[in-house]
């Protein structure tokens, strides 16, 4: 599915709607006027390219099924709006931008919409990408073609291990274990005396991954501290009744749950619904999407939350952060999650790097030098500073804190805030994962 | 009955939860007191399973006498064409009835803890079993049913009706489907692939218990 904006010129169409009258003189007519026009277009493409005028076209990759699809639409929605606001204001060094939008599925058709962005559409920077599963094979073909990819929230990870340490054009997001390994920081610091916990995720990488970050992170805070029972149902899973007998069944002080789309919702509910968090402490790292859904009803207060990267009540956030929550929410009476944060720093760094490659001269730069600018580049994102680590990865902060109901909402929000840095809680670059939290000094 | 595999059944079970939602949802902002939302899940649930009909009249009818491939493929397709446009009317993020499901509260069974809600989901399909086990077996409608599923030519020989047996009994099964997914709704949320999720189950359910 491609979407280009409004604005393309569809050469059939700009004669005017054709109706059952059309005689064959006219359709022929019409049918040489759309050749002609398409002629002219394709005549006329290399040229501005090498001229560097007109719109410069940006690719997007984003989901639209399934259970990641409020993820991609979040994302796609941030760079709209960054794009909106860009256009309007002039655009990159005067050019307009224009998204081209493609699905992102499973690997194999996503890296061929990938090539079709690049080699057809002639887009300067391909933005998005969501599952590992499918960046980790779109990682290559972004080599291969030698064109900027920046992705919103997939990494190049196998697992917890990175299998392109030293990549040119590829830009990754923050490794996936990050909100495992900042509520491992932040449980010891909240729930006092814990001796045993029991976990529940995704029986995929991430919920695997985040269970074994965790539990890493924990043992180094409390060394003594017992695992009692692990559970993987599958992702979409809609009941979770026996698994919560099993959790009730294990008397674990804590329950660690990775859910991160509507199952996290699910799992609260019918927790609430058997009083689990009456007698177990609860840490929900949930990956951000769903805060809006966890309503006081059955949401209890006291418990550990995550919102990833981007919290949309903070009281400190940016005037900027302000007015996109603001108009998110009057467009989509929603509040934005994470992901439109990872897609508008995306966007916003590329335009900073064209700009800063650019130079005094406003000279569009090539796609080699736009990277060079790229890396290491520091800048104001949604939720604050955020930058490029120099192997490409995303460095910025994550937001976690205790669920209260003291609030204007019907769901609940965190207080106190807790702020963490991937500095702190994102394994440096070519390290192993396991071995660098072994050597934390705790 | 009709010899024929419908897929499409986890997407009728979706339709009823979405439209279930939606009902409950007007309901509570119309100021109706929470403890009745039960009724119009239930009566939302029923009368959605109404679009039985349009499928069976509109569609499956031509594959009846086809290879079993067609059915397969035409009810797959209605699979795909509800999921999109669930996604089209609801969205794609998850949808629920918030706090509902602990309207009637909770009662301690055995040293356990169970919600009320469970309990009358439980008791509903108690009742809805004993109620398609009364029409097969005491109803002139039932005694139609049981002959054509056991031979259809014969039924049709002794002036059964074939194509209203088969859009009353289709009607039924979709309504059976759509009020699942309605009252399933309270306890957990609805995503627009959950029909894709049962269908696997209903492969299952139809390897132990046969097409009927």
């Amino acid at each position: 599915m491609t979407r280009l904006s409004p604005a393309t010129p569809d050469p059939l169409r700009a004669q005017g709607p054709r109706d059952h009258d059309t005689s064959r003189r006219q359709f022929l007519k019409l049918l040489s006027a759309g050749a002609g026009a398409a002629t002219a277009t394709r005549l006329d493409a290399p040229f501005a390219s090498a001229q560097a005028t007109g719109p410069v076209k940006l690719g997007v990759l984003t989901i639209r099924a399934g259970v990641a699809a409020p993820v991609g639409a979040a994302g796609l929605r941030a760079t709209e709006w960054w794009a909106e606001r860009l256009n309007k204001g002039g655009g990159i060094l005067g050019r307009q931008v224009q998204l081209v939008v493609e699905e992102e599925s499973n690997p194999k058709d996503t890296v061929e919409r990938y090539r079709k962005l690049v080699l057809q559409d002639k887009v300067e920077v391909v933005l998005g990408g969501i599952s590992t599963g499918v960046t980790l094979a779109l990682g290559p073909v972004a080599e291969d073609l030698g064109t900027p990819w920046l992705s919103w929230d997939g990494t190049t990870q196998k697992g917890v291990e990175e299998t392109m340490p030293n990549p040119k054009w590829t830009f990754k997001s923050v490794d996936n274990e990050v909100e495992a390994i900042v509520a491992g920081i932040l449980t010891p610091k909240y729930f006092k005396g814990i001796k045993t916990v029991a976990g529940i995720g995704n029986d995929y990488s991430y919920g695997h991954d985040c269970w074994e970050s965790y539990q890493a992170v924990l043992k180094r805070y409390i060394p003594d501290v017992k695992f009692v029972l692990e559970l993987f149902p599958k992702l979409g899973v809609t009941d979770f009744s026996s698994h919560i007998a099993a959790i009730q069944q294990s008397k674990a002080d804590l329950l660690m749950c990775s859910f991160w789309s509507g199952d996290a919702t699910i799992i609260m509910k019918q927790a609430a619904a058997v009083g689990l968090f009456k007698t177990m402490k609860g840490v929900f790292t949930t990956a951000g999407g769903v805060h809006d859904s966890l309503k006081k009803e059955f949401t209890p207060e006291g418990l550990l939350l995550g919102y990833n990267t981007m919290y949309f009540d903070d009281p400190k956030a940016s005037p900027l952060l302000k007015q996109f929550v603001h108009e998110y929410k009057a467009r989509y009476n929603e509040y934005p999650p994470y992901e439109c944060d990872h897609a508008f720093f995306n966007a916003e760094s590329y335009k900073v790097a064209v700009e800063k490659a650019a130079g005094a001269g406003k000279k569009w730069p090539d796609k080699a030098q736009v990277v060079k600018a790229l890396e290491g580049l520091e800048i104001e994102s949604l939720s604050g500073r955020r930058s490029w680590r120099e192997d490409h990865v995303q460095m910025c902060n994550f937001y976690q804190g205790i669920t209260t109901h003291k609030n204007a909402y019907d769901f609940v929000t965190i207080s106190p805030i807790e702020i963490v840095s991937t500095k702190q809680a994102m394994k440096p670059a070519g390290s192993k994962l396991f071995d660098w939290i072994n050597g934390w000094k705790v | 009955m009709q010899k024929i595999f419908n897929l499409a059944c986890g997407s009728f079970y979706a339709l009823g939860a979405y439209v279930g939602i939606s009902a409950v949802q007007a309901y509570t902002s119309a100021g109706g007191p929470p403890w009745l939302f039960i009724l119009p899940l239930a009566v939302a649930g029923l009368l959605v399973g109404g679009i039985g009909v349009v499928v069976e009249r509109g569609l499956l009818r031509f594959v009846y006498d086809r290879d079993e491939t067609f059915q397969l493929l035409m009810t797959f397709a209605i699979v795909l064409m509800m999921e999109d446009a669930i996604r089209l009317t609801w969205g794609t993020a998850p949808r629920s009835t918030a706090g509902l499901y602990l309207a009637y509260g909770q009662i301690g069974v055995l040293g356990a803890t169970a919600p009320v809600y469970n309990l009358i989901v439980i008791a509903a399909s108690l009742a809805i079993a004993l109620a398609i086990g009364w029409l097969l077996t005491r109803t002139a409608f039932g005694r139609i049913i049981r002959a054509t599923a056991d031979n259809r030519d014969m039924a049709e020989a002794l002036g059964v009706d074939m194509r209203r047996v088969y859009a009353k009994v289709f009607t039924l099964g979709t309504a059976l489907g759509t009020l699942g997914g309605a009252l399933v709704i309270p306890a957990t949320a609805a995503m627009s692939e959950m029909g894709i999720e049962l269908i696997v189950e209903a492969f299952a359910v139809v390897v132990i218990g046969g097409l009927g």
